[in-house]
This record gives C-alpha cells, sequence and structure tokens, in this order.
C-alpha cells in the first residue's frame, strides 16, 4: 500500500505541481480582468520570477525565500513601469503594451550570455515542493475571497462593470488598475519561481505569446466572476492532457473538443457564480 | 546461470512446438519505456523514430526476444512539450515499472526528464538529443546520437582538405538552442582547422530577408558559407545567395538542421552544392544498411530518414544491453549498456565512458545535387 502510493505520487508529482503554479497564474490573470483590464503579458512576468530567482540560487546560492522575495518583486516594478503610463489611456493599450514587454523580455534572455541564452539555464536546485507551492496557493485564495467581500472587491466589480460610472462614484481608477497589475505580476513572479524550482531547466522560449495565452484561457474557461473560476480552469487545462493519455494519438483532439463544448455552452465559464457577500441585497 | 539458459530455451522450445501456427513467445514481454513527440508540430521526428524502434523490435523478437521472452515497447506522447516529457518520463516508471526508457526527442526534452529518471536510477537513452551537456545529468543518461561537436568537425575538415576551403563566413540563427549550440561547435572546430572566419552574422529562425547578411558577405568573398540554422531558415538562405548572385563555387556548408531533403525541394538548385555531415545516409551501400532501407520502405511506404536510423540501431544497442544483464533490472542494463559493442546501419557503435557514442567513423559527408543528396565524390 505504502508502495503504490509513493508510486502514484511520483507518477503524478510534476502534475500536481504544474496544477498548483498553474492555479496561481489562473489568479494573477483574474486580478487584471476583475478590473476590466486585459495584459497579456503574465507569462513574461511569469518569466522575470523564473530567471531572476533561478540565477539566485543556482549561481549565488541564495536561499529559497529571499530568491522568491525578489521573483515577486522584480516583476511588480517592471509592472509598475510599464503600467503607470498604459493604464491612464483607455482601450487596449495595456494588452498591447504587455505584448511588446513579452516580445522585449524574449529577446532579452535570447541574447543574455550569463543566463545561458538561447540554450536557457538548466540544473536548477529543486527547492520549491508540495507545501511551498499549495502554501502560496492558499493564501493567494483565501486573500482574493476577502478582497473580493471588501470595499475594494465591491470597487473592482464596479470598475469592471462601467469604468465611467465607477470614476464618478469616488473610486479611484488609475490607483485601481495600477495596483491590481503590480499585485498579478507578483503573483505571475512567484508562480514562475516555483515552476523553475520544480522542474529544473528553464528557457526563454517558455515564456512567449503562446504561454501568455494559455494562462488567459485557463481564466477564461473557468470563468472570471470569483477567484475559483480561473483556479478551476487552470485545474482542468492542466489535467485534461494528462487525464486524457489513455487515448494516446486523439488525445489532443478530444481536449480540444471539449474547450470547444465548454466555449459554445458556458460562455461564462465553468464557474460563473460570484463570491456572496455578507448584507449583500439579492 | 547455465542451468538458466537451459531452462529459458527449454520453456522457448516448448512453447515453441505448441503454438507453431503463431509464432511468438509465450512467456511475459519484458517493456521498456519510450517517451517520443507522437502529437504537434514536430511529431514528424517522433514518428520517425517509433517506426526505426518498431521495425527493429519486430526484428529482435522474430530472433527470440530478449530473457527467453518478447520485447514489447511501452509509448508515451510528449506532444515536444517538456512538462508533458516529464509526466510521461514519470508515468512509466512509476506505474509501468519499466527498466529502461528510450527517448525524449528533443534536447530540452531531455533537459527536463533526464534527472526524473537519473533520481530514480533508471537508466533512459536519447537517439535525437544532439546538445551540449546532455550525459552531464547523470550516471543513467545516454545517448547514441552523435552530437554535432563530433559531426560538425568532420564536414569541415573534408572541405577544408577535399574543396580547398581557406576562408568563411558564419551565419546562425540566435533565438534557438539547436542553431545557437550548433554554432559553438562550428566556432570552435573552425578555429581548430586553422580555417579563417572573415565574419559572422546572425539571424532570428522566423526570418525570410537575409540579404542584408549576404551582401555584406559578398563584399568579404569568402571561399564559403558555414550556416547552422533549421530547414526553413536555411533554404531562404540558399535562396537568398543565389538572388545576390554567389558565385557557383561557394558553397553553403551547413550543420544538422540542413541536414534534411526538404531543403532540396523548397530552395530547388539554389541548393546544389550544399554540404552537410551525417551520421547516415540512405545512400550508404553497405548491406546492412541497404537491407534496412529495404525492409523500412517494405513496412512504411516510405524512405527512412537519420532518426529513424538511430533509433533503429539504439533498439538493438538496448536489447543487447538487456540480454547482456540477464535480467529487467535498471541497474544491470544500466552497467550492460556501457560495455556493449555492435556494428549496425549507423556504422560500428559502442559508448564513452560518458555515456556518449565513442566512435566518428559512421560519419559521411553529402553533397546536395539537382535537389538530392548524394555521397561527396
Amino acid at each position: 500500500m505504502m508502495h503504490t502510493l509513493d508510486n502514484f505520487l511520483f507518477t503524478y508529482q510534476s502534475l500536481i505541481y504544474a496544477l498548483g503554479v498553474n492555479s496561481l497564474l489562473a489568479l494573477s490573470m483574474y486580478v487584471v480582468l476583475a478590473v476590466g483590464q486585459l495584459s497579456l503579458g503574465q507569462a513574461a512576468f511569469m518569466g522575470v520570477g523564473a530567471y531572476s530567482s533561478a540565477l539566485l540560487t543556482l549561481k549565488f546560492g541564495v536561499p529559497f525565500p529571499v530568491a522568491l522575495v525578489v521573483a515577486a518583486a522584480a516583476p511588480s516594478l517592471l509592472a509598475f513601469v510599464i503600467g503607470a503610463p498604459t493604464l491612464r489611456l483607455s482601450g487596449v493599450y495595456l494588452a498591447i503594451a504587455t505584448i511588446g514587454l513579452g516580445e522585449v523580455l524574449r529577446i532579452f534572455f535570447l541574447n543574455w550570455d550569463y543566463a545561458g541564452g538561447a540554450l536557457g539555464l538548466n540544473g536548477i536546485p529543486e527547492l520549491a515542493g508540495f507545501i511551498w507551492i499549495f502554501g502560496a496557493l492558499t493564501i493567494a485564495l483565501a486573500g482574493f475571497v476577502a478582497i473580493c467581500r471588501s470595499r475594494v472587491g465591491r470597487a473592482m466589480e464596479a470598475i469592471r462593470a462601467d469604468e465611467a460610472a465607477a470614476g464618478v462614484m469616488g473610486v479611484n481608477l488609475p490607483a485601481y488598475k495600477l495596483g491590481a497589475l503590480v499585485v498579478s505580476a507578483a503573483i505571475a513572479g512567484v508562480a514562475g519561481a516555483f515552476n523553475a524550482h520544480v522542474s529544473s531547466f528553464i528557457g526563454p522560449n517558455e515564456y512567449g505569446f503562446d504561454a501568455a495565452v494559455t494562462i488567459l484561457s485557463f481564466a477564461l474557461l473557468g470563468g472570471i466572476g470569483s477567484p475559483f473560476g480561473p483556479v478551476i480552469g487552470a485545474l482542468v487545462l492542466t489535467a485534461l492532457p494528462e487525464a486524457l493519455r489513455p487515448l494516446h494519438d486523439y488525445r489532443l483532439v478530444i481536449n480540444g473538443l471539449i474547450i470547444v463544448c465548454v466555449v459554445i455552452y458556458l460562455p461564462g465559464g465553468l464557474l460563473p457564480w460570484r463570491i456572496s457577500r455578507i448584507g449583500a441585497r439579492k | 546461470m547455465i542451468a538458466r539458459r537451459q531452462f529459458n530455451l527449454l520453456t522457448a522450445a516448448a512453447f515453441g512446438a505448441l503454438s507453431f501456427a503463431a509464432p511468438g513467445l509465450a512467456a511475459d514481454p519484458v517493456t521498456i519505456g519510450a517517451v517520443e513527440i507522437l502529437t504537434g508540430p514536430n511529431n514528424k521526428y517522433g514518428l520517425a523514430i517509433k517506426n526505426g524502434f518498431d521495425l527493429a523490435l519486430e526484428e529482435v523478437n522474430k530472433a527470440g526476444g530478449v530473457l527467453g521472452a518478447p520485447l514489447s515497447i511501452a509509448y508515451e506522447d510528449t506532444a515536444g512539450n517538456k512538462d508533458q516529457a516529464i509526466n510521461a518520463v514519470r508515468n512509466l516508471i512509476g506505474t509501468k515499472n519499466v527498466p529502461l526508457i528510450l527517448g525524449p526527442t528533443l534536447s530540452n526534452e531531455m533537459f527536463a526528464a533526464g534527472p526524473v529518471a537519473n533520481q530514480r536510477k533508471i537508466p533512459i537513452v536519447g537517439t535525437s538529443t544532439t546538445a551540449n551537456g546532455i550525459t552531464a545529468i547523470g550516471p543513467y543518461v545516454f545517448r547514441t546520437s552523435l552530437p554535432e561537436a563530433d559531426v560538425v568537425p568532420v564536414t569541415l575538415k573534408t572541405a577544408r582538405d577535399k574543396l580547398g576551403v581557406k576562408k568563411v563566413a558564419v551565419m546562425y540563427g540566435n533565438d534557438d538552442a539547436f542553431t545557437k549550440s550548433g554554432y559553438d561547435v562550428m566556432k570552435a572546430a573552425l578555429e581548430k582547422l586553422g580555417i579563417e572566419t572573415v565574419a559572422t552574422e546572425t539571424f532570428g529562425g522566423k526570418d525570410t530577408d537575409f540579404s542584408a547578411q549576404l551582401t555584406k558577405i559578398k563584399a568579404l568573398n569568402p571561399d564559403a558559407i558555414v550556416v547552422s540554422a533549421l530547414v526553413e531558415a536555411g533554404s531562404g538562405i540558399l535562396l537568398a545567395k543565389k538572388a545576390l548572385g554567389f558565385p557557383a563555387k561557394v558553397r553553403v556548408i551547413g550543420g544538422n538542421g540542413l541536414n534534411a531533403p526538404k531543403i532540396g525541394e523548397i530552395a530547388g538548385d539554389a541548393a546544389d552544392g550544399t554540404i552537410v555531415g551525417s551520421p547516415w545516409f540512405i545512400g550508404k551501400p553497405d548491406p546492412a544498411n541497404q537491407r534496412f532501407v529495404t525492409t523500412y520502405k517494405a513496412k512504411y511506404g516510405a524512405d527512412p530518414d537519420q532518426f529513424a536510423a538511430q533509433a533503429y540501431d539504439t533498439l538493438f544497442i538496448v536489447a543487447d544491453a538487456i540480454k547482456a544483464a540477464g535480467a529487467a533490472d535498471p541497474e544491470k542494463i544500466k552497467d550492460a549498456l556501457g560495455k556493449v559493442k555492435r556494428t549496425g546501419v549507423l556504422g560500428s557503435f559502442a559508448f564513452t565512458a560518458d555515456r556518449d557514442p565513442a566512435d566518428t567513423t559512421g560519419v559521411v559527408v553529402i553533397e546536395m545535387k539537382d535537389g538530392r543528396f548524394g555521397l561527396l565524390p
């Protein structure tokens, strides 16, 4: 029995880690979507977190918690620099600026020989584990539930529903949007650090536009009514290709088919409901 | 040991007699794992490898299998994704208890999945992973594909000695692990062979316009252009080179990325004169290779490529190691792999102490002519 459990955990260890990391990424996407903005830079923020923490632990032997703090701080700073000017504009400017950011960073990592250039970094110590990843996920989820039930959560929902009306009601739009982007970058950075420290190899092409779209699809599939939606979306999209492994050659076909069906029949996502609030009418 | 072998022979003979109508071995098969790209954009590599394995597997089992039982392969797909490669390796080790794993297809996948197998002390044998540092992952990581570091120097030395190439220009794709590490190898080999490099130019893997780099190179008048690129960019360079009117004697010398019949299809006569080194060539005249090409064509209705050939040889090497180990035990197989010596379609083979292929005499230099590769005369 012990042996069977051991083998089960060994078999699915990376998958379990990926479920946690992708859930964190989905939450980071959720924060931005929750204020009605679209960021396609989540993969880039993740990459900055992964590279900064991996370089620290690999080349300088810095303790993991310290590397984790840097992995949260570095992308936040970047998000602040990008977000401060673009979030004052309305429309798709943030999406465009963050796509640009992702491309610039990809080229930067490709040509930065100290960080392995196109060859990436390998041999990263396996420092993150179950407790770190799911601890962080629990804290993030609990935090978002608390925020949803607070004044801040209502303000965010108001911005998402009608920006102009929310502004007139006295919600400080730029501050909320920028705050959301910075928090989202920090979460993505932490997720990147976890990913780097469980898979032992990272390369510059892992954090490109494809990855950004995948992260966005977690949130959209799950629904953005509550923070649980994106997490469910990430769990489903991560586990599905593995669960369908017995189908061999047809698994990616069925995988795609399931996603298409969800999008057609559940346009609000898998979990469209909002978090109930104390004292909320209706 | 002797008693056991006799027993195996006896049982095999007995079962053979009982079931001669359906040839095959009755004992439980020895199952090894294989992790390859079977779906997605890069699956042409994985499918060629799988074909090579399956063809060799048929022959191994026709000749009596291993350890008195048939050999079988459990395939897992990676879709070219490093996380799925890790999951596939974990799955094979954790639930199927395989004593050895073949693959993965790409070097990047090996960098991610190799450490998992190594940590569990399961030998993992790459048949197509050519990047530097693969076998440095750990003592359980092997590869049967010659790294570019062994092939490129042979190509360049042949170009110097046979074609009189003394000064070259170098072009490489700097946004891809494969083409970048190919360039590193070329640079070292050029220095070692005393060939002068007059210019080094870079491009991106998705670029379509190479005229700026080539105009600069043309002015420097090199004897040849050394190119580390994948098929698409490589064909673009060949076409641009022709359009800019380079003299015909200025050849392109390619790394493994240009070792693909496809460049002849895309670039047409602009590809003529391109030379590359290859661990294997379909037209190699030795009987073992010709037999492999014929049976492969008969089974799959297409020509084999070098990935299929490498996989074909590797399965025999692995089967030999399992036989020599005397048990489906990872530790014993690992020790036996280091001692295997075999002559296959790629030439003679043995592992070095660092678990890389030891012999580079099988490398041939081939030349593109009229849209097809042929041996360089």
